[in-house]
């Protein structure tokens, strides 16, 4: 299949939305309802068109360069095209010539595509081995042919790897941790998770942890407990109305796109949650607890509830999202690891974010003026 | 009446198990003139470390007009670093060999080439890298990987890759490599590399445990104790001259009182010949040219040493003997007696070589 005869337009976001509904599934980040949960960018939602139909699609966030006219053209966990081709020049080329059309001075783009997998197991190995610092040190369970194919064709079309060096990068994280769903049951998904879930999660029941679901009327409970959260572990918080465009946009798309989860002890609430699911895929995306009360569990409660509620859904995966490439005992990240790979299931690696420069001069001053920042 | 390599056995065996155990997949080099040691040799210390139980099961050798001098004295396999060409040495390959010899293709065509002459030919495919020499590009690579898998034939033995000499750290390029070898749908396999640091190894294999490490290494193995080997000329001759007399071919004549020494080792042995060192500043390079311009400038300093001090060549080298100029002051050695002589391994052919 050649992809020569493609071309890149603007979409409507009905086009864009039908496009999305017709994967099984797609990072939420391009849906064309998360352009309306970032209402500081311009957004563009970018089709790909073979003879009249919609064969790949794109949010593009343009986030402008100080004082001038120009934009990083950004598509987070994007774009939706096919991957697999052995012609990713046929895909790219258009879409670089339409965003610099649109005053873009580069791209930066994420491919939704996996390089390597790792077992929680061999997580768990390198996390006590003294000699590894690095999931990167730990042989994978699985290198991904398609996933290399699309990093070499990036290298030959003179893509530049925005390098991830410990902790978060700003950009979405390269490394993210799953539970695999397809063809499990609840069952199979327990028994997958360490001793300490299983327990912590019986034990939530046992002592009356309740979970449920709420609505946007109950955006403020779960904001409360995440400021406070924030305030506890040393992190700016996003305000309130952040969470509320988020959740009105994603909410108006499809009805059960986005969830606020809370666990509730005796009335006093103890964690609460944000999850997010496309077709088959279902995100933990944000969390909050409280201080008191940790011995009843409420984040382990609230977590599997989640996942039971994606196994009902339909979903093939249930993302945890980010973890860091860190597998020292001694940095702080390792206990978000931890708590995550407790879950079973595997740790995944994408291709990472890649820079396509279409104005060398304006690129090079954006880069230094990201680096210095 | 030779110029004399000779080795300090014990101590040259024990650095060679020393590298074999500290390198698992070890691929002994025995090329060109055998690092000074000869191919045969080299060739026989190979096996006698697979004797001594290290998985020393290969060796590589230069070229294919190599091999029949190593072929009797290991009995392993043989890989070829050259790449396979359909022409020249490759195709008179003796049939006793075809099934120890393991092939480099750089060019897929060749590739279609070989598997059509020998079906079951062993082979590695070389990744072409930052030295741009041989081998296949990461999409060359794919096409190749494709043709393999339609072609049911030969046998893949993995993937080299000939890296630069280091400058710096070859790990980012060596990832990118690896990348395109696994997009070719070639992993896991064997990878046969060269030159990296026993650091960048480590790295390596803990970061590509599911792949097998095969580190091709030459100098640092054969010469890697140079306190364990020790070149010696013979003094030949020895004439005492006046300022002005005239001697040698060219008729020059002595700058002051002194002796001449006619000593064993000249141009037939690589003595007085300029091996490019990778060295190139600009002292270097003046310092080569220097030497090659030997009667413009007087005479210049040779690399024979007499009690500790580099003395001058009194003329350019003759084909087996060398004269040096030793000015009055120091010891003039005895006929017979030995000096030492500092040579470059991979250049100079020696009378002897004497492990003790």
């Amino acid at each position: 299949m050649t992809a020569s005869d493609l071309t890149v337009r603007t979409l409507t976001p009905a086009e864009h939305l039908d496009f999305v509904r017709r994967q099984a599934s797609v990072s939420f980040l391009q849906t064309p309802a998360w352009a309306k949960a970032k209402p500081e960018w311009r957004a563009e939602s970018l089709g790909w068109v073979r003879g009249g139909e919609v064969v790949g699609a794109a949010l593009v966030l343009y986030r402008q360069l100080p004082k001038v006219k120009r934009y990083l053209a950004y598509l987070p966990e994007g774009p939706v095209i096919d991957w697999d081709t052995d012609d990713l020049a046929g895909w790219l080329a258009p879409m670089a010539a339409h965003l610099k059309q649109q005053g873009a001075f580069g791209v930066r783009m994420g491919p939704p595509v996996i390089t390597r997998r790792w077992s929680a197991a061999q997580v768990k190995e390198g996390i006590a081995d003294p000699e590894v610092h690095r999931l990167d040190q730990v042989a994978p369970l699985e290198r991904s042919e398609a996933g290399a194919r699309v990093v070499a064709q990036l290298q030959e079309l003179g893509w530049r790897p925005q390098a991830v060096d410990g902790g978060f990068a700003a950009g979405q994280p390269q490394h993210n941790f799953w539970i695999p769903l397809a063809g499990r049951t609840e069952d199979d998904v327990l028994k997958g998770m360490n001793q300490q879930w299983r327990r912590n999660i019986k034990k939530a029941t046992k002592v009356g942890v309740e979970v449920s679901a709420g609505t946007d009327a109950d955006l403020k409970a779960f904001h409360d407990l995440y400021v406070h959260t924030a305030e506890r572990d040393g992190f700016t918080p996003r305000p309130l109305a952040y969470f509320q465009a988020m959740y009105d946009a994603l909410a108006a798309e499809e009805p059960d796109r986005i969830r606020v989860w809370f666990a509730r002890h005796e009335g006093d609430l103890v964690a609460s949650t944000i999850a997010i699911r496309v077709g088959t895929h279902a995100w933990y995306s944000y969390g909050a607890s409280s201080t008191e009360k940790r011995d009843v569990r409420g984040s382990n409660a609230v977590q599997w509830a989640m996942i039971r509620d994606a196994l009902a859904a339909g979903a093939d995966v249930y993302d945890l999202r980010g973890i860091t490439d860190t597998l020292d005992s001694d940095d702080p990240h390792v206990g978000l690891i931890q708590f995550k790979v407790g879950t079973g299931g595997e740790a995944v690696e994408y291709a990472g974010e890649w820079d396509l420069p279409l104005n060398g001069l304006l690129y090079k001053a954006f880069d230094t003026y990201m680096r210095r920042r | 009446m030779a110029l004399t390599l000779t080795v300090d056995g014990d101590r040259w065996r024990q650095h060679l198990r020393a590298v074999a155990e500290a390198t698992p997949g070890l691929v002994p080099v025995c090329k060109g003139n055998g690092y000074g040691f000869g191919l045969g040799r080299l060739a026989r210390r190979a096996g006698w470390l697979r004797d001594q139980g290290f998985d020393v099961d290969t060796i590589a050798v230069g070229t294919y007009e190599e091999l029949p001098e190593v072929a009797q004295r290991y009995s392993g396999d043989l890989l070829v670093l050259t790449p396979w060409r359909p022409f020249g040495a490759a195709l008179e390959l003796p049939a006793e060999l075809s099934g120890r010899v393991v092939h480099t293709v750089s060019r897929e065509q060749d590739l279609v080439d070989l598997l059509g002459r020998q079906p079951g030919a062993r082979f590695v495919l070389e990744h072409l890298t930052s030295m741009l020499r041989h081998g296949m590009t990461g999409r060359q690579l794919r096409t190749a990987a494709d043709h393999l898998a339609g072609a049911r034939a030969g046998r893949l033995e993995g993937i080299a890759l000939h890296l630069p000499l280091a400058q710096g750290s070859h790990l980012g390029e060596v990832h990118r490599l690896l990348n395109d070898v696994v997009a070719a749908g070639l992993a896991p396999t064997t990878i046969w590399v060269s030159h990296l640091t026993p650091e960048e190894l480590a790295t390596l294999r803990a970061s590509y445990a599911d792949f097998r490490i095969r580190p091709r290494i030459g100098t640092d193995l054969w010469l890697g104790d140079r306190g364990a080997l020790r070149v010696t000329a013979t003094v030949l001759d020895v004439h005492e001259v006046d300022r002005g007399d005239v001697f040698g071919y060219r008729g020059r004549t002595a700058p002051k009182a002194g002796h001449l020494l006619v000593v064993s080792g000249g141009t037939a042995h690589g003595i007085g010949l300029e091996s490019p060192t990778g060295d190139s500043s600009l002292k270097a390079r003046a310092a080569t040219l220097a030497r090659g311009g030997l009667d413009a400038v007087g005479f210049v300093r040779s690399p024979f040493t007499i009690d500790g001090k580099q003395r001058l060549f009194a003329e350019p080298p003759h084909m087996q003997a060398s004269m040096l100029f030793l000015p009055h002051g120091p010891r003039v050695p005895q006929v017979g007696e030995e000096v030492e002589v500092r040579v470059r391994y991979t250049a100079t052919g020696f009378d002897r070589v004497l492990v003790s």
